[in-house]
């Protein structure tokens, strides 16, 4: 494989090798994937994987429907909806949480300020009523529940367009995100299984290792492509493969149509 | 191996004319193993008993899933199993199967159990029990013991060449016991070498001792080692030091006493280390009889610590401010290259007698809380480590998805991408609504990209790469024939260019049909005992089968014969000892349970099947190993770069900390 000049040192060609010796079994890999389809809530998607690559699913699917929803409503900004869901699956959850069910309903308040400086003149006095029912008596147990608090209400008195970028920020849909990923650990924590998929344990321990890897000044390349836009892991060698790839389309067109 | 504990089946009674792998104790009959019911997903057990793969990869799953294992084996367990099987069932599960693979046991101190260092010892350790004691093929039929375990043997064989971490150099074994050469001659050894003892002449010279070290320096890779001295018995007045030292240091004086040398003394509870006789600073209560004074060595961060009877004493001040190390600076930096051996030493007055434990007994002393700590700390700054850098402008989740997608759309699962990227898409959709502006990080038309770049691509080239999945469900069905012809058609080049890919895919032909004839011969309503089989297999076969069963055994060895002449030799991607083994099969009454009987088995087929996939990939110019893939391989390369000095690494094994 040519790579550029700049990348084809010792310390790569080392590299490389080392890479080589590792081979990870496809059943761990096809493994982590399941683990992260189930995890993360793709029960379509779960259920073909099973079929194609032959792993039997553990999990019920419903389940994974059940946190799909959950999170599909939070995503939509349906926070009650959310909150009723998730107390059927199980009311412990946000009872034994007091951080993430106060999180919810900030989210919520967000969701009815959102809606009020959508439609300019629109009433502000649910936003209101809701906060000083719901969030103000949980407020005091905790400083960053009123601060939090404080913060979003401050939305209602800066005009919409001239907001500074902290307060912004609660509009952004990553908070919506964010929140809907804390619940869905929160479900699968209290439904006994891990609480985030081994994927994202093995994304940050690449990480975590480079980092320390370059700390202590290991001897290992510059940069460490993951290799994920497949264009820059390939531009330097896909020249000469791409006629190659041509080749093989042109002298298999005739088989493809006598095949079919 | 006179305890190797005969299976329920009853080895005697087993055919002896040829090897067989039916001592491996099994729930079903043998027909119903052959009939393909242990081959669907739903009888995992049966499938996992049947395949002499299975008991290594659960000893590599093993450290947190003992319990399960246990149970799940424990229906079929032998009950008469040997004592030494019993007390380590928990650290090697293979022993079952294996018995006589822990000749000698494996040391596994509980502390470094499921430890980065500890897998690739146990790795290195079964390779090589597994070269010294793999049998030769012409093994006497009369020598019942070898032939039975060679094929899970085998097994294994293939099971290490895949998992095998990067063996950059050769790792130290961890000290097991006194070393019988560097010692003080006077010292007598005894108790598998644990024990030492000074009997000799009393000597009073107050810079006189006997002093010793162990077989092995302690290894940075564990991160932390510890070891553990009980004191048996010493006169009153005798003084002993716990500690360690390099090779540098006589063992003619107390440990402590000498340049890279350092320890604690029991007269005056003092840490002594080196050079400075006689000025150890203040350590810790002193010790005497009875007492079991513990040393561990943290090289994550270069420190020393000392216990008492299970008590920690605290990091040792000594060692980071003592005399030596504020003159070298930080000392285990600074001795990084240097070896440094688990060591004792005493005055020459009789009698003394000390007791080691290296790991083979539990520690008196919690380390393994210790050590979880450690692990536990440096998990946290795992989990803290943002991975916004791995591929910018992706953020966390953003990665996570294409990493899926890429490696859906990559290893060919095209259903799957097609039903993840629909669940992507209307993820996003919800988290749209609502808004007018379009997210800003991941779009799912990236992930739709994604998938027709990998899997779609050449479509507009009037040139369907789904073929290629096509190709490996063909072969993981069996049907080589089907997967030959459409390799040939949609990828001509790739067999001409991988002859061997070629060659694999004809002998596993050739195995199918194997395959096919022995079911039928097996399913037969009077299947064959296996005495009948080895006397009067030729004369007994049940008509009615007799007829297909002949028919497609023909077809098998005429097969056969055409793959000989093809391949004479190791020329043109061919290999003459495979061809060998698996033309063999021919030979065998019940070829199954053969000593090749294992080539039979489906699950040989992903692995072609893979091979092909892969070629056909990197044909098409793509990397033959997805981005999920390469990120693991970085993974364990780089965890591996940060554990050799004992680093953070030593406290991360990533299959087991990421898989388990």
């Amino acid at each position: 494989m040519s790579r550029t000049s700049s990348t084809a040192t010792p310390t790569w060609h080392n590299f490389e090798r080392k890479l080589e010796e590792v081979k990870p079994s496809k059943t761990d890999i096809n493994y982590l994937v399941m683990d992260y389809l189930v995890t993360n809530g793709y029960p379509a998607a779960a259920k073909k994987f099973a079929a194609e690559a032959n792993i039997q699913l553990t999990t019920d699917l419903q389940a994974i429907q059940e946190r799909v929803d959950i999170r599909t409503a939070i995503h939509s900004g349906d926070i009650q909806v959310a909150v009723e869901k998730i107390n059927e699956l199980s009311p412990q959850i946000l009872d034994e949480d007091q951080s993430l069910h106060f999180a919810l309903l900030r989210l919520q308040l967000v969701e009815l300020i959102r809606v009020c400086m959508d439609t300019p003149g629109s009433d502000i006095t649910s936003a209101l009523d809701f906060a000083t029912s719901q969030l103000a008596p949980r407020a005091p147990t905790n400083p960053t529940f009123l601060a939090d608090l404080e913060r979003t209400l401050a939305l209602l008195i800066f005009p919409s367009d001239k907001l500074d970028p902290a307060l912004a920020s609660l509009l952004d849909p990553a908070l919506r995100k964010e929140i809907a990923a804390r619940v869905n650990e929160a479900i699968l924590q209290n439904q006994g299984a891990r609480r985030e998929a081994r994927l994202r344990n093995l994304v940050k321990l690449r990480a975590f290792a480079e980092q320390k890897a370059r700390d202590t000044k290991k001897d290992i390349p510059d940069t460490l492509d993951i290799g994920l836009v497949g264009d820059s892991h390939n531009t330097s060698n896909s020249n000469d493969l791409a006629t190659n790839v041509n080749d093989i389309v042109m002298s298999n067109s005739d088989n493809d149509q006598m095949i079919s | 191996m006179s305890d190797v504990p005969f299976p329920p089946s009853g080895g005697a009674r087993a055919p002896t004319s040829y090897p067989s792998i039916s001592s491996i104790p099994r729930r079903s009959s043998y027909a119903s193993v052959v009939s393909g019911n242990a081959l669907t997903p739903s009888s995992s057990n049966l499938a996992s008993d049947s395949l002499p793969f299975s008991t290594f990869d659960r000893v590599h799953r093993a450290p947190f899933g003992v319990d399960a294992d246990m149970q799940m084996n424990s229906a079929w367990r032998p009950e008469s199993l040997p004592p030494h099987s019993r007390k380590y069932a928990g650290l090697l599960q293979s022993d079952v199967s294996h018995p006589g693979l822990l000749d000698p046991p494996f040391l596994s101190p509980s502390y470094l159990r499921n430890s980065r260092y500890l897998s690739r010892l146990e790795t290195a350790h079964r390779a090589k029990l597994t070269r010294e004691s793999n049998p030769p093929l012409s093994a006497s039929p009369s020598n019942a013991h070898l032939p039975r375990i060679a094929p899970s043997h085998r097994g294994m064989t293939y099971d290490i060449i895949e998992k095998e971490l990067p063996a950059t150099d050769v790792l130290s074994p961890l000290p097991s016991q006194w070393s019988s050469a560097d010692k003080f001659t006077g010292l007598e050894l005894s108790n598998d070498s644990l024990d030492v003892r000074y009997t000799g002449p009393v000597h009073k010279h107050d810079h006189e001792a006997a002093a010793l070290r162990a077989d092995h320096p302690m290894p940075p890779q564990c991160g932390i080692y510890y070891f553990e001295v009980k004191i048996e018995s010493k006169p009153k007045e005798g003084m002993i030091g716990i500690g360690f030292s390099s090779t540098k240091a006589s063992v003619e004086r107390l440990p402590g006493w000498e340049q890279e040398s350092w320890a604690y003394h029991g007269d005056d509870g003092k840490s002594f280390f080196g050079e400075s006789q006689g000025q150890g600073r203040a350590y810790g209560p002193t010790f005497t009889v009875g007492d079991t004074v513990g040393c561990g060595v943290n090289f994550s961060t270069g420190s020393a610590f000392f216990t008492k009877n299970g008590i920690f004493l605290g990091m040792s001040r000594a060692l980071e401010n003592g005399s030596q190390l504020t003159r070298t600076g930080n000392a285990f930096h600074e001795l990084r290259n240097v070896k440094l051996y688990p060591s004792v030493g005493m005055k020459k007055l009789p009698p003394v007698h000390l007791k080691a434990n290296f790991g083979q007994k539990p520690f008196i002393f919690d380390i393994d809380s210790m050590v979880r700590q450690e692990r536990s700390a440096i998990q946290s700054e795992i989990n803290a480590t943002p991975t916004t850098n791995l591929q910018p402008p992706l953020d966390e989740s953003a990665l996570l998805q294409e990493l899926v997608a890429q490696f859906l759309a990559h290893d060919g699962y095209v259903e799957t991408a097609r039903a993840f990227a629909e669940e992507v898409a209307s993820e996003t959709l919800a988290l749209q609504n609502g808004r007018n502006e379009p997210l800003k990080k991941y779009e799912v038309e990236e992930d739709l990209e994604a998938i027709n770049r990998n899997s779609k691509r050449p479509i507009s080239n009037g040139f369907n790469v789904s073929n290629s999945p096509e190709i490996r469900s063909a072969i993981l069905d069996g049907d080589i024939d089907k997967a030959l012809k459409h390799t040939k058609a949609y990828y001509g080049n790739v067999l001409e260019e991988n002859p061997q890919i070629h060659f694999k895919l004809r002998c596993r032909k050739f195995l199918e049909m194997m395959r096919h004839s022995n079911e039928i011969s097996t399913h037969t309503p009077s299947a064959r005992s296996h005495e009948h089989a080895v006397f009067d297999h030729e004369m007994e076969l049940d008509n009615e089968t007799d007829g297909s069963f002949n028919q497609l055994l023909t077809e098998a060895v005429q097969y056969g014969q055409q793959l000989r002449a093809d391949y004479p030799n190791d020329e043109n991607g061919g290999d003459k000892k495979l061809l060998d083994d698996i033309f063999s099969l021919v030979a065998y009454p019940d070829p199954k349970r053969s000593v090749h009987g294992h080539y039979l088995e489906t699950k040989g087929r992903a692995a072609v099947a893979e091979e092909l996939n892969s070629a056909i990939l990197v044909s098409l110019g793509k990397s033959s190993a997805a981005a999920l893939e390469r990120l693991y391989q970085q993974t364990e390369v780089l965890v591996n770069e940060i554990s050799e000095d004992g680093g953070a690494g030593a406290f991360i094994n990533v299959r087991n900390d990421v898989l388990l």
